[in-house]
């Protein structure tokens, strides 16, 4: 599986970077230009706050965690490599970070407070789903989220909408960890195979 | 964990689905396995496609506050290749490939990248592995106190008596300074390591660690070491 994998591997879009335009902002930044990371801020807070929200889901903590997000991308612009990933990229996997963070510390201290009560906090389903305005790319990843198998596409959407982590999921969804695993990791690849390489 | 378990982990750890130890445990292995650190940026790359599906228009007020904090943040310096000798081709090899990875993954504190390079990175690695492997290994990430820059994080394992410690981002102590790392064990009594970063601001330990730790705490002490701490506590983490 792993050579297979290894074999088929595509690299990933490494010229479409290059001409990543937040990664040239992102790079002039990283010299301290701070007016091309105002720019850099336009273009991709929307993104960055989008993912933060429906992560943290309060809209005030969401706005903290997204300023943590832009000051830590400030602070390690230099250390930016555009062969890697573009910098939509980077910024996308640090948002999702810093909102996990976010809430499982958020959990971890609701969970201390309520162990005396006796009460289990379990993450909550509903709103997985919520609905924001159509757009072309909310389209696009819908349709390919509907190619996955209801267990792959409730697996992956817990965990990245939820914030949940995999043993968290097989509870939520009662099945095995190892199975969530599974579905994790094949819901990944199928979404990967739908959505392409185009970002 | 097998190798097998850790390589069907890149899916999970994309999604930042892992629990703090396995995401150590994973992180200590995709630095030097091609298949799972290809897995995880493809897999960024598509959740990064998901992301645009989530768009919003953040708060008018926060770009002012961003531009602020900006105004007032210190940047880092860029990662520099060390220059090496001809005869250590090989591990300039794995170290141009390491500081990729860290460049392109640099907002995670990736445990095992040292930009030393070379064997001390393999046996750091290992040490690593092996306290993860522990099934009573515990890990932690020490709070900064009073602003300090940089991340420090600790895995131990009370039955191996043994601990790892991960520096990452530490500004350069003055000449005459030192990091030291404090571990505070149940009969109060403590353990006191120096602590050297590297040019990088880097530093990988592995530690004896007595049983059961109650603390663990880094003071900036001068550079030959300090018996008691006369710093400030900059980092601390109660167990």
């Amino acid at each position: 599986m792993g050579v297979l994998r290894a074999m088929r591997a595509r690299p990933v879009d490494i010229a479409a970077d290059l001409n990543d335009p937040t990664g040239d902002l992102l790079r002039r930044a990283g010299r301290g230009d701070q007016s091309a990371f105002a720019e850099l801020y336009d273009a991709l807070s929307p993104l960055v706050y989008g993912v933060v929200l429906k992560v943290v889901r309060d809209p005030s903590q969401a706005e903290e965690v997204a300023q943590e997000v832009f000051v830590e991308l400030w602070r390690l612009a230099a250390r930016f490599d555009g062969t890697k990933g573009s910098a939509k990229t980077w910024a996308a996997t640090l948002a999702h970070r810093r909102a996990i963070d976010r809430v499982r510390s958020e959990q971890a201290s609701r969970v201390r407070q309520d162990r005396d009560a006796n009460q289990t906090v379990r993450p909550e389903r509903d709103a997985v789903a919520s609905e924001v305005e159509a757009s072309f790319e909310q389209v696009r990843v819908r349709r390919a989220l509907t190619q996955l198998s209801e267990l792959q596409r409730e697996a992956v959407e817990l965990a990245y909408f939820g914030g949940h982590t995999y043993r968290e999921v097989a509870v939520l969804l009662n099945v095995a960890e190892g199975t969530v695993k599974s579905r994790i990791r094949d819901g990944m690849i199928r979404l990967r195979d739908e959505l392409g390489g185009e970002s | 964990m097998t190798d097998i378990d850790v390589h069907h982990l890149a899916a999970a750890y994309a999604l930042d689905a892992l629990d703090d130890r396995e995401r150590a445990a994973f992180e200590a292995h995709y630095g030097s396995c091609d298949v799972c650190r290809n897995d995880v940026m493809e897999f960024r790359h598509t959740l990064t496609q998901v992301a645009d599906s989530l768009v919003a228009p953040p708060p008018l007020s926060l770009k002012d506050k961003v531009m602020a904090e900006v105004a007032a943040t210190r940047q880092l310096s860029p990662l520099v290749a060390p220059v090496v000798a001809l005869d250590e081709r090989r591990r300039a090899r794995s170290l141009a490939t390491m500081a990729a990875v860290a460049a392109a993954m640099v907002m995670i504190v990736v445990g095992v990248v040292s930009f030393r390079g070379g064997d001390e990175t393999d046996t750091f690695a290992a040490d690593l592995a092996h306290v993860m492997e522990q099934p009573d290994s515990q890990v932690l990430s020490l709070a900064n106190q009073g602003g300090a820059e940089g991340t420090f994080r600790v895995a131990w394992s009370n039955s191996l008596g043994q601990a790892v410690l991960m520096g990452e981002d530490l500004p350069t102590t003055p000449d005459d300074k030192a990091y030291e790392l404090w571990l505070i064990t149940p009969d109060a009594s403590m353990a006191m390591y120096v602590l050297d970063p590297a040019k990088d601001g880097n530093v990988h330990r592995t530690l004896k660690a007595p049983a059961d730790p109650t603390a663990w705490a880094i003071t900036v002490e001068p550079a030959e070491g300090s018996p008691t701490a006369t710093g400030d506590i900059i980092f601390v983490a109660n167990v």
